[in-house]
């Protein structure tokens, strides 16, 4: 039974939505200006997009590419995070490593990285694993570092092996914070994606954007801008449903992205 | 932890950089990668050292700062306002709530078509692309540190006579500090990081400018320099905000 007050809540979000788009059609009649359509306009440009066969394969693509890579940075990132909070040596080993690969820009590796290995599918799903690798193994690295002593103490005396208190105490108990983690790498795997693919401008859905840009097509830029923006949107709502049934037992969190690190 | 551990960690730390160079180093030497490809390290650094001195260099450097500071202060300013304002008040807090649920998680790179449309090519449209990345997180760390801040502490200075305008700036400002010396952390670090791909996608200068420029004639050692820079750069803001946060959170307990 869904209650009056949850429902308004429930709702909020999607209301904000409007009320954006409400404040872009006003904006764009206000202003009157040739290349910015108002939304309506947009959002009818919206299914021809959708329905273009070429754009819907570039855009599947970089969805690939971006599961791919954040699959594989996941995999690999929360196991060395854990490692790095149980361990004080694996610790001081990689953290000044990660602490100056921190600021680098990832997508701006880009053309380097296809000087390397071309342009092709490789390039930039490596970009999008190291862009998304960095948050996962800090939350990862905080959220085992934080666990309860007592309760690895009494793991070990009820006989569990090293590898079985990780991955039966340390791992759900790190949990929330490896998730809060993910998210903030789901976002940022969106973002280096459309980034690699405006720089590299070969394919994908960040091309689509620029190429629409340069022709002129400005219905088609602030269609894209929408389907990338509500791509974004769904990812972040669909995850925060998964954590919340994965981790129905923690306290209940502050219901926004805090660290987009 | 002792002193002598201190020097062990760091000591440990240094092994995989270290590494890093041998073997960025060991790829070229050994001729697996040509220079052209992966310039050697020693050739990267001196390079770096001596475009720094240059002036056609600096003026680089100071369109992409100039840029960066911009757009972050006016994320710190609207991200703080707004962040106490929806922890103040309920009215704020049920608009805000919801359109920072929407906006936080959306791409901001995908607006920078629409915003180069609106503002054209120059510094305009860079600093808002900056100022809208670097927003978020310190709207966000800003109002979960003024939405925790103890009760006790509110009702004490009420209580002691103080307005609740009053309150807001000398009991929940200070006590969110913190928090909101945080999100300015990551929204530095940010910052560096969007004015970089701005500058890469469209530009006439700054640092992202000089890498395309690089990219284009294959000068492979040009491109390493303003990536260096870059992160360089985004490494002593860091610091320098670390020192800020130490120096204007002293006195307060472990953080």
């Amino acid at each position: 039974m869904i209650s009056g007050s949850s429902l308004v809540a429930r709702a909020a979000p999607l209301l904000a939505c409007l009320g954006l788009l409400a404040i872009w059609q006003v904006g764009s009649l206000a202003m009157n200006n040739e290349s910015v359509p108002t939304a309506l306009e947009a959002l009818r440009a919206v299914p021809s997009i959708m329905g273009d066969k070429e754009s819907l394969i570039n855009i599947l693509a970089s969805l690939r590419r971006m599961a791919i890579g954040f699959g594989i940075a996941v995999l690999l990132s929360i196991p060395l995070g854990l490692l790095m909070g149980r361990n004080r040596f694996v610790a001081s080993f990689f953290n000044p490593l990660l602490m100056v690969t921190y600021p680098v820009p990832k997508a701006a590796l880009m053309p380097i990285i296809m000087l390397w290995i071309g342009v092709g599918d490789l390039s930039k799903t490596l970009v999008i694993f190291l862009g998304v690798s960095l948050p996962v193994i800090y939350h990862s690295f905080e959220g085992a570092k934080a666990v309860e002593e007592k309760m690895l103490w009494s793991g070990a005396a009820m006989g569990m092996s090293a590898a079985e208190r990780m991955v039966r105490i340390v791992l759900p108990a790190a949990l929330p914070e490896i998730l809060t983690g993910c998210r903030t790498g789901l976002v940022l795997a969106l973002i280096t994606m459309v980034t690699s693919e405006m720089i590299a401008r070969q394919s994908g859905a960040g091309n689509i954007l620029f190429n629409a840009l340069d022709m002129g097509q400005y219905d088609t830029v602030f269609a894209m801008i929408i389907v990338i923006g509500a791509m974004g949107i769904c990812f972040d709502a669909l995850f925060e449903m998964l954590r919340a049934r994965l981790v129905r037992w923690s306290e209940p969190q502050f219901d926004m992205p805090l660290s987009f690190s | 932890m002792t002193a002598r551990a201190v020097t062990a960690d760091i000591v440990l730390g240094l092994v995989p950089l270290a590494l890093l160079v041998a073997l960025w180093q060991g790829l070229v030497s050994f001729g697996y990668a040509p220079a052209t490809l992966l310039p050697p390290p020693g050739l990267v650094f001196m390079r770096l050292a001596r475009q720094l001195t240059t002036f056609t260099f600096q003026q680089e450097v100071a369109a992409t700062l100039f840029r960066l500071f911009t757009g972050f202060s006016i994320a710190v300013v609207l991200g703080v306002g707004i962040g106490l304002a929806a922890a103040a008040s309920a009215p704020v807090n049920a608009i805000v709530r919801p359109v920072v649920r929407v906006l936080a998680p959306l791409p901001k790179v995908a607006l920078y078509p629409a915003l180069l449309l609106l503002l054209g090519f120059g510094h305009e449209s860079k600093i808002v692309l900056v100022a809208a990345d670097a927003l978020f997180p310190i709207l966000l760390s800003t109002y979960y540190g003024a939405s925790t801040v103890e009760q006790k502490l509110i009702w004490s200075a009420l209580a002691a006579g103080t307005s609740p305008r009053a309150v807001l700036f000398k009991v929940v400002l200070p006590a969110a500090a913190p928090s909101i010396l945080t999100g300015c952390r990551i929204g530095l670090v940010i910052s560096c990081i969007v004015v970089f791909l701005a500058e890469m996608i469209t530009s006439t200068d700054g640092l992202g400018h000089v890498l395309v420029t690089a990219a284009r004639t294959f000068q492979a050692v040009d491109m390493f320099v303003p990536l260096i820079t870059i992160s360089l750069l985004g490494l002593v803001l860091n610091g320098l905000l670390q020192a800020l946060r130490a120096h204007l959170l002293r006195g307060f307990p472990e953080v």
